[in-house]
């Protein structure tokens, strides 16, 4: 298992988490590391993807669901009453599993949040590129910036949304599955996009593919029926992990 | 520890198939070892030139099994156990078509040795032979059963066999002092007393493996280094 880091950007202790009388998550304790991509992995229903909302607070807005335990971001419970869900949001982005550009321009995708937030929007043109830039995707739409969205492909419209969330400079992303509605080249450029944003950000990925999680994962977690079973480096994860049941299930012996 | 089957059950049958031709390729190994000693021991050149030949049915064996294995690691991109597994599979069929070649070499050596006078009655390389076939059925039986002791005994062995092949070397030498018309032939059981141990040290190898496989730590060079060995 992976010590408490005095670096993690997060640290979870003791989180357990309720749908109503339903426990989905039981007793989790562990940290992330500052720039380094985390990947959760585990069956349908084990959890990971409840544990990722919690991060950045999506789950108040399911009725009936309750939090035990404490999430520190850099150090403050994101969850005490004095914090502005909102900010948790904007400094934890996310990107989902179907690309859901708004149906707006390229540069309107990439403009509306910063101008929600801002008052300054004098560079407003400089964000918009730096951001399709960090997403590299740039090149592809820098001459149809006022064209919609809707209009790109699949891969790209994943890039988009994730140079929408890079614009509201978070500090973390969490990643819910984001190449599974994806082609095997457009999923090639997510992962290679995703190695180049770990120099600046932290990232967060849910997957169900576990390739993905051994070829671009710094630390892997494995998660069964709501309890964390395995966190460890990837590479341990994927040559020879520490608990069987871990074993069992990445080596496809199981149920 | 039970090992639970995997849920694809064509993936289970591809690993089992694995196995069983390592086993097969080990029990082809004994036993072209085992021949090239008796056509020495019976000094039948018949025995040995049948091993030269059978060595293409070995070479055979081990391309096929290699090319099995990269075939799962390209289409089933195997982790944790199945990796190590498979990694320790190419190894192993490597060091047994090795110990192929060395039973070629013994069977080369005993014709020469069948067309002159016998030097002296052969004793301790049959034994050496006796542990070597040893030393590759339990390292192969320690890669079925998971079995770390066993490997462990392989290991030990192995110590027998060298020692075995110096005292023999220590006694040829007092043979060539005597007499130098028995050079050549000293000479001669010395290069097969060489290729019994080198044999030891092959089936050593495929118990390193074993310990790899299970526990997923190297230990080939903590004990005996095989590759100083190659280049002396």
């Amino acid at each position: 298992m992976v010590d408490m880091d005095p670096n993690a950007i997060i640290n979870m202790h003791n989180v357990s988490f309720y749908y109503g009388q339903s426990r989905a998550l039981t007793d989790i304790t562990m940290s992330i590391k500052k720039k380094n991509v985390t990947a959760l992995i585990g069956p349908s229903g084990c959890g990971k993807s409840t544990l990722l909302r919690l991060l950045n607070r999506m789950n108040d807005l399911i009725d009936g669901t309750r939090v035990e335990g404490e999430i520190l971001f850099e150090g403050k419970n994101i969850y005490a009453s004095d914090i502005d869900p909102v900010e948790i949001r904007r400094k934890i982005g996310m990107v989902f599993q179907k690309p859901n550009p708004f149906p707006k321009t390229i540069y309107n995708n990439i403009a509306y949040g910063p101008k929600l937030t801002s008052t300054n929007n004098n560079d407003m043109d400089t964000l918009v590129e730096q951001s399709l830039k960090q997403a590299v995707l740039w090149d592809e739409v820098k001459d149809i910036l006022n064209k919609s969205a809707m209009n790109l492909s699949g891969g790209q419209q994943q890039r988009l949304c994730i140079a929408r969330a890079l614009a509201m400079k978070p500090d973390i992303l969490l990643m819910d599955e984001p190449t599974s509605a994806l082609d095997p080249i457009s999923t090639a450029k997510i992962e290679e996009l995703i190695e180049e944003l770990k120099k600046d950000y932290t990232i967060i990925i849910v997957t169900h593919n576990m390739q993905q999680a051994a070829r671009i994962s710094d630390e892997t977690a494995f998660f069964y029926l709501g309890n964390l079973v395995e966190y460890n480096k990837t590479e341990k994860i994927f040559t020879n992990p520490d608990v069987k049941h871990t074993e069992d299930y990445i080596t496809g012996r199981f149920g | 520890m039970e090992e639970r089957r995997h849920t694809s059950s064509h993936y289970e049958m591809e690993l089992q198939e694995i196995k069983n031709g390592l086993i097969y390729l080990g029990a082809l190994t004994e036993k072209a070892i085992q021949m090239a000693m008796q056509s020495l021991t019976e000094r039948n050149s018949d025995l040995a030139h049948k091993v030269i030949k059978d060595d293409d049915e070995i070479d055979k064996m081990d391309t096929e099994l290699e090319e099995r294995c990269i075939r799962i690691l390209a289409l089933r991109q195997p982790t944790a156990i199945d990796l190590r597994f498979i990694t320790t599979a190419i190894k192993i069929t490597g060091h047994l078509e090795r110990i192929g070649d060395m039973a070629v070499n013994i069977s080369e050596k005993a014709i020469q040795l069948n067309e002159e006078p016998q030097l002296k009655p052969y004793i301790d390389l049959p034994r050496m032979t006796g542990l070597v076939g040893e030393m590759i059925k339990n390292s192969l039986d320690a890669l079925i059963r998971n079995d770390l002791d066993l490997a462990e005994k392989v290991r030990q062995i192995e110590q027998i066999v060298d020692d075995l092949n110096e005292q023999i070397f220590r006694e040829l030498l007092t043979f060539m002092m005597e007499d130098s018309k028995s050079i050549h032939r000293a000479l001669l059981i010395m290069q097969v007393s060489k290729n019994l141990e080198r044999i030891a040290d092959h089936a050593k190898g495929v118990a390193d493996m074993v310990t790899y496989m299970v526990t997923g730590e190297c230990v080939r060079h903590q004990t005996c280094d095989l590759n100083e060995k190659e280049l002396a």
